[in-house]
């Protein structure tokens, strides 16, 4: 009996090329130093991660972000400080990493929604809701981190946590405006607008 | 560099941990990491950090290199335990320094929750010490297998990891490449105003995805020319193979969550 799965050789090695990306992309300031902005060093993981969904499509998106977690938790040093291993599931930060896979997900389908080829105003907009779910799922991960793990009593506040979020926002916001101006230019590159180019699985 | 990268924190050894079966090692830490939540007196405390410094122990990894991977959780710990010992109130009065009062019962959460979230990176921390990227995707593979039949893709997530793990290095390289290509064409890599930056960086980036979509491209044209299709009936190179230690340390566990159900109040 033939295992019925929709994921073409194609598919499967442009999910990994998207995991190598977004390894290089959370470190990318050893390459590029002058990326480190007021002593903070800028990655491009929601850069990559809205790119992936927005190229490889919502489904494909998701599974290359999966990929890239399980990556991670395997040990491979592909998370931001070239970290990695599977004690990274007890950093408040996890929830990051997890956010990508929503992320992806939701990039894809706010493209794959409308007419095709999508606008760039569509493109641009699915990359900063991609960014938005990025944000809002890691930082309510990390309060409940905090939480759980630590068992913080009442000292810990919602608001604080989030307050330690806005220092990278600008940035972000940057970048995925830059990411969904880019977009439809990679899609062309690879020949192929979405997966939803395809007959449904 | 690359060569670093590929391993991240391994650590080659020849010692009973590391010749465990993958899968062994992470049933045994994932079995561990829930038991952990059983522990609340200091017996079975004891016990859970008795087994978790053997296992170290067992390892024969220097202690620089253990402790190399519990520094970045160090800092959660600490603050896990100054907070505890400040917000409890109950129990004892220990000390009164001016507007700080400590309380027994306060020191006494503070040190078991921070042991206990030290207990869970260390063991966790193990696994990634003694055992390979590729072992441990190995072994998801055959631990996840029977989700195989709930028609989850176990076989092409573990194929998609392996194929990362070998092409990380290489995108890496040749990110390098790119940038003394377009440094040579006059793209300035040391500085200047934020929108040169950014034009910089976008000269680095698209030249890299077009080279991995390439790479992904020849890649799957090479699988189809050589028939893949799929998981079923396929053979493999690296074989892993369950032996009687493994079943011991498994055992291990299993009596130490016995007695910890037992100890705990």
């Amino acid at each position: 009996m033939k295992q019925r799965t929709s994921l073409r050789p194609l598919d499967m090695t442009l999910a990994a090329m998207f995991v190598a990306l977004m390894a290089i992309g959370a470190n990318i300031t050893s390459w590029v130093p002058f990326l480190v902005v007021g002593g903070v060093p800028i990655t491009l993981q929601t850069f990559f991660c809205v790119l992936a969904g927005a190229v490889l499509g919502r489904r494909l998106g998701a599974v290359a972000m999966t990929v890239y977690m399980f990556v991670g938790l395997a040990g491979a040093p592909v998370f931001s400080k070239l970290s990695g291993g599977l004690s990274i599931i007890f950093q408040p930060t996890f929830g990051f990493i997890l956010s990508f896979i929503a992320a992806a997900y939701v990039t894809g389908w706010i493209i794959e929604r409308g007419p095709q080829p999508a606008s760039t105003v569509r493109f641009v907009t699915a990359a900063l809701v991609g960014m938005v779910i990025n944000y809002v799922i890691g930082t309510n991960w990390m309060y409940m981190a905090y939480k759980l793990w630590a068992e913080a009593p009442k000292g810990l506040s919602y608001e604080m946590v989030w307050g330690w979020m806005l220092v990278p926002l600008p940035k972000d916001i940057l970048l995925s405006i830059v990411a969904g101006l880019i977009a439809p230019r990679l899609c062309r590159a690879i020949g192929r607008s979405s997966s939803a180019s395809r007959p449904a699985a | 560099m690359s060569n670093h990268l590929i391993i991240g924190q391994y650590v080659p050894g020849q010692s009973i941990i590391h010749r465990l079966d993958p899968r062994a090692k992470l049933l045994i830490v994932f079995a561990y990491v829930l038991i952990v939540f059983l522990a609340n007196n200091a017996a079975t405390y004891a016990l859970l950090s008795v087994f978790a410094f053997l296992f170290a122990a067992l390892s024969r990894i220097p202690f620089s290199y253990i402790m190399r991977g519990l520094r970045p959780v160090i800092w959660v710990v600490l603050f896990t335990f100054v907070l505890h010992v400040w917000m409890t109130k109950e129990g004892d009065v220990l000390y009164r320094i001016g507007a700080l009062t400590i309380y027994e019962e306060g020191v006494r959460q503070g040190i078991f929750i921070s042991l206990r979230f030290l207990l869970l990176v260390l063991m966790t921390t193990m696994l990634t010490l003694t055992t390979t990227p590729i072992e441990v995707t190995d072994g998801v593979e055959s631990l996840l297998g029977p989700l195989k039949k709930m028609r989850v893709p176990v076989h092409e997530l573990a194929l998609m990891m392996a194929i990362s793990l070998r092409f990380i290095p290489t995108l890496m390289e040749e990110t390098e490449k790119i940038m003394k290509a377009q440094a040579a064409r006059g793209v300035d890599f040391s500085g200047g105003r934020f929108s040169e930056r950014m034009k910089a960086i976008v000269s680095l980036l698209v030249p890299l995805f077009i080279s991995s979509f390439k790479r992904a491209d020849e890649l799957a044209t090479a699988m189809e020319a050589r028939g893949y299709r799929g998981g079923e009936g396929r053979t493999k190179f690296r074989q892993l193979a369950w032996k009687r230690t493994d079943t011991v340390f498994f055992a291990a566990v299993v009596l130490l969550a016995i007695l910890l159900c037992l100890l705990r109040s």
